[in-house]
């Protein structure tokens, strides 16, 4: 309530600002005299007074002046400054040319606030949409990676359509399954980026912001610190990615038209040992469960098989299955754009068809997208609307299951070769006959498509009540619908088929609708010369509806018929989850001669996710900008500096539905007519409160020499307090989770972009743009109630590893066994949960490594530090580009790697029959001097080694999968060549662009085997254990560009 | 202008009011989820999850037994490795809540015949819970009185049992219940006379347990198989349901279908085969033709002969199918997804009687107890009845009853009955030429496994209770009864 109050004192302070009416009336518009546009807030003074005024929305100002004035003084952000003799007129238009090199300084904040750079209390970056077609990347999120510093971005692997993760400024989130991902805000409404993991066997889905067609976009900005998003509200807690998309402009008809086609392969395919066949303990048995444990190739050229009394033999020979069972992806993406207006409407269309194509078998994804924004204006009203229609989505493979098949699937038997003549599987033994799912066949006949029909819009209304004051409105739609439908065929039917499943069919209809009300009251006023006054109060609603609805059909009667009528069994689900906000809020910046500023904001909010004792919460924000280079003297090359400091709070929710308490009846009911009930695993809490957030930070900004070099530096501290964690609980509790507000998070880093140009003249300008990060995160504390908070584990075989937050420990932390290490007596680690890598292996009587099975932290996901360095050069008609992205200091659990210690498929498993004497001490401290054999079986010594070193303990260890992920990536490196208007006279041509970009053309990376960006699910917020990933891969685009 | 003015911040201000209605942020309740739950619901739910936790237990301890072995080489349970059997804790601490809501919600609407059905299924499942992992959380457990719940003894839990079983057979002899159970109890169609029967077979077999401990009660054993079951037809067990793998079927039916499909599963051990098919004895237990196939590969060598795999050493170089005896489709165990599940049967009364008896100096109820347990098994499976006077008139099988051949025979007929692992622990695994398998954890020092190792979920959110049961990771620890 006590908002309301505020807002209204306030407004009555400014209706208190009377007009001084006297003399002369002047009148007059302000445009820009290269669009013609009409300027907006452009500050008019009377010069020598403090008497002035701003233009309205139409660039129309009205101003009172005296006899004895002289002139007008017309300032505008990202203009030149001018000065306009009075002469007696009483009718001044007035046209302000925009400041080259300075015009970047205006900024997209919230709400689509464009606001000067310089004004800025806090640290934001952009991203021009020039720079993120020049990616060649088709996924919005891909093609920020590395071009925003605080901010990590991984891609999933190489699959088609399959989603990537984007983390700012570390995570701040306790709770294993909460979102650690910022809001994406389209053209002011916030959109879903959402990724909806498929049920049953993972395949890499989508984030939803893949639906958005980077084509569209004009900008991005991230806002990265606390007091940006503070109007977004608890949504944006964990920051914002706000995203404009492209407008029409006054002028002519423009029409653009792109066309991209790319080509993926593979990259870091480890080297797969091609010596050793399939079978145990070096007998080779090309019919067995193990792939290549078995006897030398080279020894083993036939194998013989009795078939019907007969005696057969078959050749033997290596395949290479993980490279003949990839193919090449692809890609073909057109686009075309078509914008114009006039001084009072504008308009921007476009059609955009992607088409995609990844390296494992059957693996599609397709976007279409037809966008329609327009703006007109008529006195004091401004209408906007946008509309955007996405048609997404294609097949996913099950490449988990892909992958892990690969690594059952024997070396001897062609994994291409995936069914018989009849369409029966075969599998790979030598008749194909029996076990062990190929995994061809399966990504080729179970098909699992999701169609996305998805529609964003916004209407935004903005009504000029005086020449200092609007009221604007905006409400916005993001509704889809994902269709997925999952077939597996089952069998045929036939004799000798092998069979794994009866056949099923699965529906699944998942309905998202966000809506988003936003009305707020901007003004903009001068109260004197010196001081500026600027801001807005609003109310901002969302509320958001996700229906799902999920049947499955098991059993086909009729072979290969996939239909609900044809099925034994059906299960039927369905949930919905709805979650409703509402916000009032308040920003208020205060300047003093454009040189000193002081924003503050506040906002309450009021959510439907806690219990009404609980559910308001209120967080303010202040930060201050000094440009100091204009209050002090500053050398020639000094051209700007500035230092910002800011304090912010944020509040953030619960998820819904965590204060329930229920019961559910189990998929298998009804049976025999009864329904059975069981009690939910989650006890509700006490008293649940919001989460909250502070956050400080110092940043400066420096330009050197005319601007040709520029420094951006922010530190920053951030606390998450009473955050929202589901604490698993002990079984034997009778529950298995509990919510409670415990624990604090803490991140703190450095982020710094630095920007020169190092060579300008007419024809040649070479830019470098270099983002630096550095994040620091540690668990401060959790809850009393248990050790750790388990954010979960991954089934490893014979291992799970696991990350859980423990305090003093960083988020990023994996847990696990590992070789134990030697101490000398008296002696012991410092921290008894963390794995000292450096100390010697402590060695068992028997001459091996002794595995602890005391999980400690063996390695941290989270990088120590990011670097993005990126060169644009420009020589006449001709650009290039290249972008080296370094993460650095990173670990992640590798299952690839232990699963090929458990199968021996590659190379490092090539020691398989040698001996060794492992470094270390035996537990009295004497240096280990036993040779051991690393074989299976009863090695040349004699001796019984049984399933050998790399099942019996290099697998075991969880620290030895634990890999280093640190990678050096040539990102993106291309050339394009722009044929002008000049060349082409006679056509109706501006310009034409051909360029080729290849990404991931270089890696450097100690990680064994694929890509070390990958991971399985980009929901999930286990970053440091990589599942079987979907391989990355490298592409070359060629891309042609051609303006109407 | 101010009036505008005056009219937009009454704009702004309805909006918030209009939507500020608590009405529009009410929507908390968990739409997808009932807050309460009939107890009807919770009979079913609890009688079906007790028959599938019979065989969640089973499908583990059977390995122990040496009645199943891996097709595979080295498999972790197979070798005694310290696996986490996180799932089957889990299970069994939830049937264990919604039987103690089932038993608090009896008392709410005075009905003890469902608490009477809560308290024995509470004790059965405590049985299955103690005798796989040891001491556990019970006395401040399922009501989340603390969240990190201390661990009662073993000994202490089999009080709670003990006492659970003759409250329930308290609860089920009262006159009355407001609500009563039927098709809802999926084990006894809510037949009183079963559940208490079915309660006094428990206390049977629980009291038979502390027949290594001095505080061993013969007399009160045989008090209680007095009236426990007095035919197989009484048996406590579990029929399924139609619903191909949904988890509505038979576990055992649907481990066997998934062998056939080559999803590996339900291999006999060697052990087991070798007991049956004379390897060990010299005679043949016509049994064995109901429990699994010979070897069907007519150019094999052992074509038609029963061929078991030793435990830890795989399958070798034979192949998946028709060579190596499984749990077949189509056998005892394994023919209808429909199929009863066997919990506690009549024929392991006689055993428990046999056993007892001849503690109780008793030779001649024993020699009788003995013989009914065997044909009752047989006569189960359906044994041709001139096939079992056969069996019975072998002088080795039928003359001076011992513990071994009590203890012989019960093995054959706890077959899929995790309590066959209680039996081998109280034995010592002193079966004939019964061994550790291939690949043996080396940690165990060549010694048979005795309680499995708490699972991981415990180890992260209770550690500070759990018992330290030594170097072995646990896994030579024991219960409170297996005395050394």
């Amino acid at each position: 309530m006590k908002i309301k109050q505020l807002l209204f004192v306030v407004s009555l302070l400014l209706c208190a600002q009377q007009v001084y009416a006297q003399d002369i009336a002047v009148t007059g518009q302000v445009t820009d005299s290269e669009t013609g546009e009409t300027l907006f807030g452009v500050s008019i003074l009377v010069e020598g007074t403090t008497r002035g005024g701003v233009t309205d929305m139409d660039g129309n100002y009205e101003i009172t002046v005296r006899e004895e004035d002289e002139a007008l003084i017309f300032s505008y952000v990202g203009y030149r400054t001018l000065r306009v003799p009075i002469d007696d007129r009483t009718t001044i238009n007035v046209s302000l040319e925009p400041e080259i090199g300075l015009l970047d300084d205006v900024i997209v904040t919230a709400f689509g606030i464009e606001r000067e750079r310089r004004a800025l209390g806090y640290s934001l970056q952009d991203v021009d949409g020039q720079e993120i077609v020049a990616s060649g990347a088709n996924s919005l999120l891909n093609a920020l990676q590395g071009q925003v510093s605080g901010v990590q971005i991984n891609r999933g692997g190489g699959g088609a359509g399959q989603g990537s993760q984007i983390f700012i400024r570390g995570f701040t989130s306790l709770d294993p399954n909460a979102d650690n991902q910022p809001l994406f805000v389209v053209d002011g409404v916030p959109i879903s980026n959402e990724t909806i993991e498929s049920t049953g066997r993972p395949r890499g889905m989508s984030n939803r912001a893949m639906d958005i067609d980077p084509q569209d976009i004009a900008s991005v900005s991230v806002l990265r610190s606390a007091p940006a998003t503070a109007l977004y509200g608890v949504r944006a807690a964990n920051g914002a990615v706000i995203i404009t998309t492209k407008s029409g402009r006054p002028g002519e008809v423009r029409v653009n038209f792109s066309h991209s086609v790319s080509r993926e392969d593979v990259i870091n395919r480890p080297d797969y040992q091609d010596v050793y066949g399939p079978g145990f303990g070096f007998n080779f048995d090309p019919n067995g469960f193990w792939p290549s444990w078995g006897g030398k190739f080279e020894d083993n050229p036939t194998y013989t098989m009795t078939i019907d009394g007969q005696e057969q033999e078959f050749p033997m020979q290596y395949y290479n299955n993980w490279k003949n069972s990839m193919q090449a992806g692809y890609g073909v993406d057109n686009s075309v754009n078509v914008s114009g207006g006039t001084q009072n409407a504008t308009f921007y269309t476009s059609v955009s068809d992607s088409r995609n194509r990844g390296v494992i078998p059957n693996n599609t994804w397709n976007r279409t997208s037809i966008r329609v924004n327009g703006n007109a204006r008529t006195g004091a009203l401004r209408v906007g609307a946008s509309l955007n229609y996405i048609n997404s989505g294609g097949n996913r493979v099950p490449f988990v299951a892909f992958m892990e098949r690969l690594s059952y699937w024997n070396t001897s038997a062609d994994v291409t070769d995936w069914r018989f003549d009849d369409g029966r599987h075969k599998g790979n033994d030598i008749l194909g006959t029996g076990s062990g799912r190929n995994p061809v066949f399966d990504a080729n006949t179970n098909t699992y498509e999701d169609d996305v029909n998805r529609l964003i819009g916004n209407i935004n209304t903005s009504l000029d009540l005086t020449d200092w004051l609007a009221l604007e409105y905006r409400i916005g739609i993001d509704t889809y619908s994902d269709q997925r439908t999952e077939i597996e065929p089952g069998p045929l039917g036939l004799e000798n088929e092998f069979v794994w499943s009866d056949g099923f069919i699965e529906e699944n209809r998942i309905n998202s609708r966000d809506l988003t009300s936003n009305i707020s009251l901007r003004f903009h006023r001068n109260i004197t010369e010196d001081i500026g006054f600027e801001g807005r109060f609003g109310n901002d609603i969302f509320d958001r509806e996700l229906q799902t609805v999920r049947a499955r059909g098991n059993i086909f009667e009729i072979p290969r018929f996939a239909h609900f009528s044809n099925s034994q069994d059906i299960l039927i689900g369905q949930g919905l989850t709805e979650r409703r906000l509402i916000g009032v809020f308040a920003d208020v910046n205060i300047d003093w001669r454009n040189t000193i500023y002081l924003n503050l904001t506040g906002r309450n909010d009021w959510t439907s996710t806690l219990d009404e004792d609980n559910r308001s919460f209120f967080y303010p924000s202040v930060s201050l900008s000094v440009v100091y280079s204009d209050l002090i003297d500053m050398p020639d090359w000094f051209t700007y500096g500035k230092i910002r400091l800011s304090y912010a709070e944020v509040g953030k929710d619960a998820r819904p539905y965590m204060l329930s308490q229920v019961f559910f009846s189990p998929t298998e009911f009804p049976l025999n007519g009864q329904r059975g009930f069981s009690r939910g695993g989650r006890l509700a809490p006490l008293d649940l409160n919001p989460e909250r957030t502070l956050s400080n930070e110092i940043g400066f900004d420096f330009r050197f020499f005319e601007n040709r070099l520029s420094l951006d530096m922010s530190l920053y501290k951030s606390n998450s307090e009473d955050m929202i964690i589901d604490v698993p609980v002990s079984n034997a509790t009778g529950f298995t989770v509990l919510s409670a507000n415990a624990g604090e998070i803490e991140n703190r880093g450095i982020e710094l972009t630095v920007r020169g140009t190092p060579v300008q003249t007419r024809d040649l300008r070479w830019d470098i743009t270099s983002n630096f990060t550095r994040n620091r995160n540690e668990v401060i504390s959790i809850t009393d109630a248990v050790d750790a908070v388990v954010l979960g584990d991954m089934a490893a075989y014979i291992n799970r590893p696991r990350m859980q937050l423990v305090p003093g420990q960083s988020y990023g932390a994996i847990w696990g066994t590992s070789f134990a290490r030697y101490y000398p007596e008296g002696e012991e680690p410092s921290d008894p949960d963390v794995l000292e890598h450096d100390r010697p292996l402590l060695i068992g009587e028997n001459g091996f490594p002794v595995v602890d099975n005391e999980y400690k932290v063996v390695g941290d996901a989270l990088p120590d530090w990011t670097l993005n360095i990126g060169n644009t050069v420009n020589y006449r008609n001709w650009d290039f580009s290249a972008n080296f992205d370094f993460v650095m200091g990173v670990d992640k659990y590798n299952k690839l790697d232990q699963w090929d210690a458990a199968f021996g498929h590659t190379e490092k498993t090539l020691d398989r029959e040698d001996f060794k004497v492992f470094e270390g001490f035996l537990a009295d401290g004497t240096p280990n001097t036993q040779e051991v054999w690393l074989g299976q079986g009863v090695g040349p010594d004699g001796r019984d080694y049984g399933a050998g070193y790399h099942r019996t303990y290099y697998r075991v260890a969880i620290e030895n999968s634990t890999e280093d992920a640190s990678y050096i990536k040539l990102r993106s490196i291309g050339a394009g060549y722009t044929l002008t208007q000049s060349v082409m006279s006679g056509l109706p041509v501006q310009s034409i662009r051909a360029g080729v970009t290849a990404n991931n053309l270089m890696l450097w990376t100690p990680w064994s085997q694929y890509d070390p960006e990958a991971f399985v699910s980009a929901g999930s917020n286990l970053i440091g254990l990589v599942d079987l990933a979907y391989p990355g891969t490298r592409s070359f685009v060629f891309s042609l560009n051609i303006s109407l | 202008m101010k009036f505008t003015m005056k009219y937009s911040l009454v704009l702004v201000m309805m909006s918030f009011v209009v939507f500020s209605c608590d009405d529009y942020l009410d929507i908390n309740e968990n739409p997808n989820f009932p807050t309460d739950a009939p107890i009807e619901g919770l009979m079913t739910r609890t009688t079906l999850e007790s028959a599938r936790n019979t065989s969640r237990t089973a499908g583990t301890v059977s390995y122990f037994t040496q009645h199943f072995a891996s097709p595979n080489e080295a498999t972790s349970t197979d070798t005694h490795q310290p696996v986490s059997y996180g799932g089957t804790w889990a299970s069994l601490y939830s049937v264990l809540s919604d039987l103690a809501e089932m038993d608090l919600k009896a008392d709410d609407l005075d009905a003890p015949y469902y608490g009477g059905v809560a308290k024995i299924l509470t004790a059965y499942n405590l049985g299955l819970l103690t005798s796989m992992f040891g001491d556990a959380p019970y006395s401040e457990a399922l009501f989340a009185q603390t969240l990190n719940p201390p661990y009662d003894s073993s000994e202490d839990i089999y009080e709670v049992m003990l006492d659970m079983l003759d409250m329930g057979i308290q609860d089920l002899e009262q006159p009355s219940s407001a609500v009563v159970p039927a098709a809802d109890d999926y084990i006894f169609n809510g037949d009183r006379a079963s559940w208490i029967r079915t309660a006094y077979a428990l206390k049977a077999r629980y009291l038979n347990h502390y027949s290594k401990l001095g505080s061993y009660d013969p007399d009160a054993v045989l008090d209680a198989v007095d009236d426990a079951f007095e035919n197989s037809n009484q048996d406590f067990q579990m029929n399924f349901f139609e619903g191909e793998g949904t988890g509505a079927e038979n576990p055992w039916y649907r481990l066997a279908v998934n062998n056939a499909g080559l999803l590996l599963g339900g291999w006999l051990s060697e052990q087991f085969v070798d007991h049956l098919n004379g390897n060990i004895y010299g005679i043949v237990d016509p049994r064995i033709e109901f429990i699994t196939e010979p070897v069907s590969i007519e150019a094999d060598p052992r074509f038609g002969e029963y061929v078991g795999t030793p435990n830890g050493a795989g399958r070798g170089a034979d192949p998946e199918q028709d060579v190596r005896a499984v749990l077949a489709v189509g056998s005892w165990y394994a023919n209808e997804p429909t199929d009863p599940l066997q919990m506690a049967t009549y024929a392991e009364m006689k055993f428990i009687e046999a056993e007892a008896a001849l503690a109780a100096g008793q030779p001649g109820r024993a020699e009788t107890a003995y013989e009914d347990g065997i044909r009752a098994h047989m006569e189960k499976l359906g044994v041709d009845p001139a096939d079992i006077d056969d069996y019975w008139a072998n002088p080795d099988v039928s003359t001076n009853i011992d513990l071994d051949k009590i203890m012989k025979e019960k093995y054959v007929a706890m077959f899929l009955i995790p309590e066959a692992w209680n039996d081998a622990r109280r034995y010592d695994y002193a079966y004939e030429e019964f061994t550790i398998p291939a690949n043996h954890n080396p940690d165990l020092g060549g010694q048979h496994i005795r309680l499995v190792r708490y699972p991981d979920s415990e180890r992260q959110r209770n550690a500070a209770q759990i018992p330290d049961r030594g170097a072995s990771d646990q896994l030579l620890g024991r219960i409170f009864w297996d005395a050394p």
